[in-house]
């Protein structure tokens, strides 16, 4: 009753936030459309299949959850700063509720960008003729909820840890990294080197990776990245929880 | 059993005494206020009654539980109302409250009979769809006392309930103290003495930490010697400069 309680809130606090469409969807549902149309623009004797459609849906979907992310920061970090969390603190409210009060809705919002995000882009591959296999991308939905959870997870952890002015620039800093690192605007397996290393020893490039093989059913090495996100998941939650019960306790000392 | 009872509490931040060995009981139903300069210590004292911090020594009881013992029961039995006007700033106000019926386990039907219950008493008709963070001081104000009663509390912490609003708003706002008083235990901190002198049964003087004096206003008026609780405030505090 009580998370369900302060899931509604979370849920309406988000919703209501007019820079929360213009960011979680707008946004990457415009880099979709833009990145489509530099795909055209792109001679197809480079071969470079980066900006297609088909490679293009489950990296944007990806890029959009690194929003949720933002808005769970930024929600968790306002919170902290009013007298609001306090005063819930001296409710019966238990550290849990809490946790599952930001991860519940955030979680749904995340569902909800990415079905959105590919059903725009099957659309985008009705007018590129580029082939977009429904099965594939409704995969690929399911395939990203460890990844949703990680983004929720990093977002909840860094609302907690820093205040709300830090707080959206270390957000930034993720989103940057995760779209760069990630190989979300580029192939990061031909870059090689270190920059590759880097690459695979974060979540984000197999985030992206998981996206893009399970649109296009492919299954080779599926597997493996699927349950690094698992691990990073499983790890980022346990960070935030730990967190945020430490300073919760801190707080009421 | 007292509503409140507190002994020898005490809170200390590094060098610093917030509260110095506080003794004080509060009978069920009374209304009692805290007064004192700023930094005297009355917001943290409401802070370790209501479970928001911890004594650095020392006891405090809500109701006979003890604070720092039986939290999760003490919590069940308060409501607090903060200084700041501590809402849902993107929710209505019927929204706060079916979140906090939610916050106490209500059931449905419990909700939709507290909700209205609530609007009706507060006189929050014309308001009752429209986004706390819209509204006016004095009806924030409102929101966030309406909010600490949900839980039905046997106890409620009033923290400065009337800063910052209107001579009418604070007048409301003394009706909605004046209804309650009696019912239910009530802690009152403020900054004016005529609120005090016009709504508390017993009042507290801090200063530095410490309990000062304590009684009702003829007896701090004949502790003090001077007339009227803000003369006596002045000698009691600053020892007649």
């Amino acid at each position: 009753m009580r998370k369900k309680a302060f899931s509604v809130r979370i849920f309406k606090e988000i919703i209501r936030d007019p820079l929360s469409y213009i960011f979680c969807l707008g946004f990457p549902l415009i880099m979709l459309v833009v990145m489509t149309l530099i795909n055209d623009s792109i001679p197809q004797e480079t071969g470079m299949t980066i900006f297609r459609i088909d490679d293009l849906a489950g990296a944007i979907a990806v890029f959009g959850l690194t929003f949720i992310m933002l808005f769970v920061c930024l929600t968790a970090a306002k919170d902290r700063l009013g007298a609001f969390l306090v005063r819930l603190y001296a409710t019966p409210m238990r550290s849990g509720d809490f946790i599952v009060g930001y991860t519940l809705p955030a979680f749904l919002l995340a569902a909800l960008q990415t079905v959105i995000t590919f059903a725009v882009s099957e659309a985008v591959s009705l007018f590129t003729k580029v082939e977009l296999h429904l099965g594939g991308l409704a995969l690929a939905a399911v395939s990203l909820f460890p990844t949703m959870i990680m983004f929720i997870s990093l977002g909840l952890l860094s609302g907690t840890l820093f205040s709300e002015k830090a707080a959206p620039g270390l957000c930034s800093v993720i989103i940057s990294l995760s779209s760069f690192l990630g190989g979300v605007w580029f192939d990061a397996d031909r870059t090689g080197g270190v920059l590759l290393k880097i690459s695979k020893a974060l979540p984000f490039y197999h985030s992206v990776k998981v996206a893009r093989l399970a649109s296009a059913l492919e299954f080779e090495g599926f597997g493996k990245h699927f349950l690094i996100t698992v691990v990073w998941a499983a790890a980022f939650t346990t960070a935030a929880v730990f967190v945020f019960k430490v300073k919760m306790r801190a707080d009421i000392k | 059993m007292f509503g409140i009872e507190t002994r020898f509490l005490t809170k200390k931040y590094k060098d610093k005494t917030a509260v110095d060995q506080m003794n004080i009981t509060v009978n069920e139903g009374e209304l009692f206020a805290l007064l004192g300069v700023n930094g005297a210590g009355k917001t943290t004292a409401i802070r370790m009654l209501t479970c928001l911090c911890r004594p650095t020594s020392g006891e405090c009881y809500i109701m006979g539980k003890n604070c720092l013992t039986e939290s999760n029961e003490v919590k069940k039995l308060v409501g607090i109302s903060t200084q700041e006007t501590a809402v849902a700033e993107n929710l209505t106000v019927c929204e706060n409250i079916r979140m906090f019926c939610g916050i106490y386990g209500y059931s449905q039907e419990k909700t939709v009979r507290v909700t209205d219950k609530m609007i009706s008493l507060f006189n929050m008709e014309d308001v009752k769809d429209q986004r706390a963070g819209t509204l006016s001081g004095g009806w924030k104000r409102k929101l966030s006392i309406t909010l600490a009663l949900i839980g039905e509390p046997k106890v409620l912490f009033l923290d400065e309930p009337t800063l910052g609003l209107d001579v009418l708003a604070r007048r409301e706002m003394w009706k909605i103290v004046r209804a309650l008083k009696g019912k239910i235990t009530i802690i009152l901190t403020t900054h004016y003495m005529d609120e005090a002198q016009e709504l508390a049964d017993r009042i507290a003087i801090m200063a530095n930490g410490k309990v000062m004096a304590l009684g009702t206003l003829c007896e701090l008026e004949s502790l003090s010697g001077e007339k009227g609780l803000e003369n006596s405030f002045i000698r009691i505090v600053g020892g007649g400069k």
